[in-house]
């Protein structure tokens, strides 16, 4: 049997939160391995330090808050040169607020980001003028899409519908071998984690450290399931949520 | 907003039975836990986009603290 390694040199894919923490380590990869990576986030000069060379990155500057926009960016001729191998949802915010204070516009407002924004890239990507056959979907859950902490109705509920997102779409794609798989982290030193951190006492940051056996994770024990995800060494994987948390999620 | 309407519309969204005033002091408060600190911190960011952080949060003593952090400029 011939086994080619995660091999994703020449392949196209689009990586939403391309300009931090997770979303940014995966754009590193993938472009270190050859592929041709479209990047979305808001601020460009975050990304400044990504190698443009043979126009391997593009960077689109873009709020995903904004979903009726999202079409629009596929009519960018650079986007649509070239079908698309895989698709990386990777833009996500954190927000811890207690239940009394979650009203409505401030909910749907992370349910646009979190959830909706990917479903529309989704729908987008599924077409067949923008897709090829047998491409790769990775939404990002959490190990708070199964489980809960207090202040985070929010992001537990993005995050679980994630996981249904997932679980259907996989289904519906399946007819042109296009895989969706979520994968579920729990604590990653990012950007994302430093500001939850600097809310919270030394006293919980020690208790959110021990809650992970193998201690709190770095953006490279993530990466790596995510281009296994988009490679074809996983074409018989879908409609799966593969946690990657350090052993937090089995206590 | 007033700092009267600050303490008496805070004291409502943390849900404290007792009477609260400026000098009343969050250490003494029995709703004054994890949750009572979480409401606090929410509270202050959607009406002043102040956040506070756990530093700021171990610092406070009385409602009088709370608002010289906040700015008292931020009062009518
Ligand atoms: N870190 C963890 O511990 C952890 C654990 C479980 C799950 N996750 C999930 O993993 C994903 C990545 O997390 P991370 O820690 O790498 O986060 P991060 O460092 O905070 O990065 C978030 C990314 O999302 C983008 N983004 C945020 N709001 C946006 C908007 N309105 N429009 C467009 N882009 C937007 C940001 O881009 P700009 O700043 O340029 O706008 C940034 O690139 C998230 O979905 C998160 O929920 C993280």
């Amino acid at each position: 049997m011939a086994m080619k390694k995660n091999d994703l040199k020449g392949k196209n894919i689009l990586v939403t939160g391309a300009t931090s923490g997770i979303g940014k380590g995966i754009c590193i990869a993938l472009l270190s391995q050859g592929a041709r990576v479209i990047g979305i986030g808001r601020d460009e000069s975050k990304v400044s330090d990504l190698s443009f060379e043979d126009n391997k990155f593009l960077f689109l500057p873009y709020d995903l808050n904004n979903i009726d926009g999202i079409e629009g960016l596929f009519q960018n001729n650079s986007v649509a040169q070239e079908k698309l191998d895989g698709l990386v949802l990777c833009a996500g915010k954190e927000e811890t607020v207690p239940l009394s204070l979650y009203k409505g516009d401030k909910i749907k407002s992370l349910f646009n980001l979190n959830l909706f924004s990917g479903i529309e890239l989704l729908r987008i990507f599924s077409k067949k003028k923008f897709s090829k056959d047998n491409s790769s979907v990775v939404f990002f859950s959490s190990v708070m899409g199964e489980l809960g902490q207090p202040g985070k109705v929010g992001y537990c509920a993005t995050k679980s519908a994630v996981l249904g997102v997932v679980n259907s779409a996989s289904l519906e794609l399946a007819k042109r071998k296009i895989r969706v798989n979520a994968v579920s982290p729990g604590v990653v030193a990012t950007p994302m984690t430093k500001k939850l951190f600097s809310q919270l006492s030394d006293e919980n940051v020690k208790q959110i450290e021990e809650m992970h056996p193998l201690g709190i994770g770095q953006i490279e024990d993530v990466v790596p399931t995510v281009l296994f995800l988009l490679s074809d060494d996983s074409k018989w994987i879908t409609g799966q949520n593969i946690k990657i948390d350090g052993g937090y999620s089995i206590q | 907003m007033t700092k009267e309407e600050f303490i008496a519309e805070l004291a409502e969204e943390m849900e404290i039975e007792t009477t609260v005033t400026a000098e009343t002091n969050f250490q003494e408060l029995d709703e004054w836990d994890s949750m009572g600190m979480m409401v606090l911190i929410g509270f202050v960011s959607e009406k002043f986009e102040v956040s506070l952080n756990a530093e700021d949060i171990a610092k406070l003593t009385t409602f009088e603290s709370l608002i010289d952090k906040i700015g008292v400029d931020k009062f009518s």
